[in-house]
């Protein structure tokens, strides 16, 4: 614990993100009792814990879906804390929320569009037909209804559509599940590659396989508390760690 | 040949009625699709346009039509951004049941601002006299006006379209009536579209208004009479979609005016059973997303009353108990300390209180928002009268006949309606009660339009019965009104106590679950169907009871009994009161007679003033009645327990689902 303590005092020199101490939950339910993290920025910082260990909703407080009753949220330097989604988004957050929420009956190029709309006025708004031309598998069917594609084609659809507004951030919550091994190495390229443009990411994923992959730095939330962080070779190394909060081998 | 040519003549009547539909349903459907919001005070700006338009071309003559075409949308365009501003914007978190008790209240109060200004009497305005006259068309002859209709309808509703599916604001429009969130989460404030949303679908619901009052006239019962076929187009059409509302719109019209030319004992029938079986065989409508596939935004909770708290158990039971301690000594004072009418009320209200408890039963504990239940209270009331006209005049016998039917009548409706659930569910039963109410106008033995009445009534059983006014020549001191009065008051207190011993035994801990998380009660091994249907069969039993009373003390029936308002009232009365508490909505009841009362006394404006203070209340104390104990103690505590009686954030995700309801709209 005292390492992991150690960690947060020098995790973030100049956090881009800088959540501290969030109280958080729906209704009289509290879910997390206290979070702490930071993303510098152009780094990828991994969240990772069980169903139900309060990932979805650190990342709903961050965007403004849920509102903490206590601690911060700052973004770029500004408080963010308690704004609405839409004023956080603006502030070039790009927020994919699990299970992708694409827009079923818009076409590929409308829900793409959706997203430029959302842009602040100074966000470096993409084309989205550019963006369109990074994804193979979409670039060819811009009028094909979001709900007729796959699950990756989705994912892939969703981090798009997030980012074609323009973003520094971008939340992404469980972009691998209930997808195949080989699709899931798709997106784990794709995030790379966004990685490699200079976007920080903060990834929530249940499955550590892919956080170990994609990112550099690790916070484990249990039951509504950060109990763990550390580096990728520091997590590997502490397997008590991943088998008592992770109940996973690897 | 002239059966070609009437046919013709007779589609193109419906086709011109059908139009004008389309103009309500549109604006109706996006409404719901982007907001959630279920509009029933639509129909009073469809009418509120009629009378603007009224009020230009009175003045201004024939050209004004053309005048007031343009401003009279406008001007109910504008009333509708501020009303969504003001009433709707806080609810917006909450279930769509909020926005219905809400907009009913904007019913009762438009509604009384046109009979306000205007008068109870029909007016009239024609139409500019370059589309008046007969125009004849391949041997079929309409007026030229019926065409201009078609034509002008036709193209809003293209133009509509076309905004829809070509601008940015159509765009987000139809993003956000499939996943309102999400257009959020990509940094739209979709909040500022709701406005001009509400605003567009008023004025062409305007427009609507004015084209018909031309072609037939203008009244203060016409947003009624429109508001119920309407919602039968957007939801046989589907929810939220534009396709859905022209088709339905143009078809009803359609079928509409066929049925009345060629099956007219099908007329105002046809429509609702057409409703009933396409959302039988395709709950999402003919052209509605499916609503499991929407990602899951939090419904919001139904907000039960919270009676606990300030008062205990034992102070609330003896608080009970006082209450009908008074109530039984009431009638010892008429004639002395006041007059008969008090009685009346009482016998009113506590009808009222038993109707608004049976539908507490499934609203309040089971979760299922009927908005018909004045058919069994309406039922309940045909068949006691029936009974006593042609079978017996025992009140006991007349009671129980309309129990048990309408525990069979909700048996069979529930079977057929549970299975969807939500705002569909609330739909169908609307749309049975709608049927019902449409059948007895033309059944023979139901009496029209006539209703029945003379019905002799008896207490008691076979040779042991009596009048009441024989009996209250035994008792002294207590008239036969005072006679019925306690027969009453024991039914009704009889009532809630069996009502209290169901829900506390292991049925009621069963529903209530249903209520809570439907899902984790089916996990749990529950037949939740099975359950849900049982309670409606109860409910519906015991708002037969309430309708039979009414008859029995009244000796006579009218169609009225069944009008969708009633059902409305109902609902109304038990969010006043408290759903999810059996007192609470008999409480509600009274409180809102009670305020009838006391409004009709002081002004004929009352029923603008009631549906303001039920706007209010709606917004404000959405628990219900119940739940002021509660509400003063905190705000006198400086609002130390912040956030316990607000909207639940919608939130649906990993952690919220022991608080999300979304479950109950699967």
């Amino acid at each position: 614990m005292s390492e992991s303590s150690r960690l947060d005092a020098e995790a973030c020199q100049n956090p881009l993100l800088d959540v501290s101490n969030i109280v958080a939950g729906y209704g009289a339910t509290e879910v997390l009792h206290g979070v702490s993290l930071c993303v510098e920025a152009g780094e990828v910082v991994s969240l990772v814990g069980r169903n139900g260990a309060g990932k979805t909703t650190t990342l709903r407080s961050i965007v403004g879906n849920v509102v903490p009753t206590s601690g911060s949220v700052a973004f770029d330097g500004q408080d963010v804390t308690g704004l609405s989604p839409e004023e956080t988004v603006r502030r070039n957050v790009a927020f994919v929320p699990e299970e992708r929420r694409i827009f079923p009956d818009l076409t590929v190029a409308e829900n793409l569009k959706v997203g430029q709309l959302g842009g602040g006025d100074t966000a470096e708004s993409r084309d989205p037909e550019e963006v369109l031309e990074e994804f193979e598998n979409l670039r060819d069917h811009p009028d094909r209804r979001g709900g007729a594609l796959s699950g990756g084609e989705q994912q892939m659809l969703a981090i798009g559509r997030a980012l074609v507004a323009g973003a520094d951030l971008l939340l992404l919550d469980e972009p691998t599940e209930g997808l195949a091994p080989f699709v899931v190495r798709q997106v784990e390229d794709l995030v790379k590659n966004l990685n490699e443009e200079g976007i920080a990411v903060l990834l929530v994923e249940q499955n550590v396989e892919v956080a170990l992959e994609l990112a550099d730095r690790h916070y484990v939330l249990d039951r509504g508390e950060i109990v763990y962080h550390g580096t990728s070779d520091q997590l590997r190394e502490n397997e008590d760690v991943v088998d008592r909060h992770l109940g996973v081998s690897i | 040949m002239v059966g070609v040519t009437g046919v013709a003549e007779q589609l193109l009547n419906g086709l011109t009625i059908g139009m004008v539909y389309v103009l309500i349903a549109a604006g109706l459907s996006v409404i719901f699709g982007v907001m959630d919001v279920i509009n029933f005070a639509h129909g009073e700006l469809f009418a509120l346009g009629a009378y603007f338009a009224f009020a230009i071309v009175a003045p201004l003559g024939g050209a004004g039509f053309w005048v007031a075409l343009v401003v009279a949308p406008l001007l109910v365009g504008v009333l509708g951004a501020v009303i969504e501003r003001v009433t709707l914007r806080p609810l917006y978190d909450r279930n769509p049941l909020y926005h219905i008790l809400l907009t009913f209240g904007l019913v009762l109060m438009l509604n009384d601002v046109i009979t306000f200004f205007w008068g109870k009497q029909p007016k009239a305005f024609s139409e500019p006299s370059i589309l008046s006259g007969p125009v004849t068309v391949l041997g079929v002859s309409n007026s030229l006006y019926s065409y201009f209709i078609i034509a002008f309808g036709a193209v809003l509703s293209f133009g509509t379209w076309w905004a829809l599916n070509n601008t940015r604001f159509g765009l987000v429009v139809r993003a956000g009536s499939q996943d309102r969130e999400m257009v959020r989460n990509l940094g739209i404030n979709i909040d500022r579209y709701y406005t001009l949303v509400f605003g567009a679908g008023a004025a062409l619901a305007a427009v609507a208004g004015i084209v018909l009052g031309a072609y037939q006239n203008v009244n203060p019962g016409m947003g009624n009479s429109v508001i119920i076929p309407a919602f039968v187009i957007v939801v046989l059409g589907g929810l939220g979609s534009f396709r859905g509302a022209v088709v339905g719109g143009l078809g009803v019209g359609i079928i509409q005016t066929l049925a009345r030319t060629y099956v007219p004992v099908l007329e105002g029938l046809i429509v609702f059973a057409l409703m009933i079986g396409v959302l039988l065989v395709k709950p999402e409508g003919l052209f509605g997303t499916s609503t499991g596939e929407g990602h899951g935004e939090s419904e919001g909770e139904l907000l039960a009353g919270r009676g606990g708290g300030v008062l205990t158990d034992r102070q609330r039971f003896g608080l009970g108990a006082v209450v009908v301690a008074l109530l039984a000594v009431v009638p010892l004072g008429v004639e002395v300390l006041y007059s008969e009418y008090v009685l009346t009320l009482l016998t009113d209200v506590l009808i009222w209180a038993l109707f608004a408890l049976s539908l507490d039963f499934v609203m309040g504990y089971a979760g299922l928002v009927s908005l018909g239940h004045a058919l069994f209270y309406g039922t309940g009331a045909y068949a006691s009268v029936l009974v006593l006209l042609h079978f017996t005049s025992s009140a006991f016998v007349a009671l129980a006949a309309a129990v048990v039917v309408c525990a069979a009548i909700a048996w069979v409706i529930g079977y057929l309606s549970i299975r969807v659930s939500g705002v569909y569910f609330s739909m169908i039963t609307l749309a049975f009660a709608q049927l019902f109410y449409r059948a007895v106008f033309k059944l023979e033995w139901t009496g029209g339009s006539d209703g029945l009445f003379g019905a002799d009534v008896l207490y008691g059983i076979g040779g042991f019965a009596m009048e009441l006014d024989e009996i209250a020549e035994m008792v002294p001191m207590v008239s036969e009104e005072g006679l019925f009065y306690y027969f009453l008051l024991a039914t009704v207190v009889g009532s809630y106590l069996v009502a209290r011993q169901i829900m506390k035994a292991p049925f009621g801990s069963v529903l209530q679950s249903i209520r809570e998380s439907e899902r984790r009660t089916e996990f749990v091994g529950y037949d939740v169907t099975a359950y849900k249907r049982r309670a409606f069969v109860v409910s519906g039993a015991m708002a037969g009871l309430a309708g039979g009373l009414f008859a029995v003390e009244s000796g006579f029936v009218a169609p009225s009994l069944l009008f969708w308002l009633n059902s409305g009232e109902v609902v109304v009365m038990t969010v006043l009161g408290g759903m999810g508490t059996l007192y609470g909505p008999m409480v509600g009841a009274g409180v809102y007679i009670g305020f009838e009362e006391v409004l009709a006394s002081y002004t004929d404006q009352w029923q603008f003033f009631l549906g303001a203070l039920f706007v209010l209340f709606v917004i404000a104390l959405p628990r219900g009645l119940v739940s002021l104990p509660d509400k003063l103690v905190e705000a006198g505590a400086g609002g130390g327990r912040a956030g316990t009686s607000g909207g639940p954030g919608e939130a649906p995700s990993e952690e919220a689902e022991p608080l999300a309801d979304g479950e109950v709209n699967e």
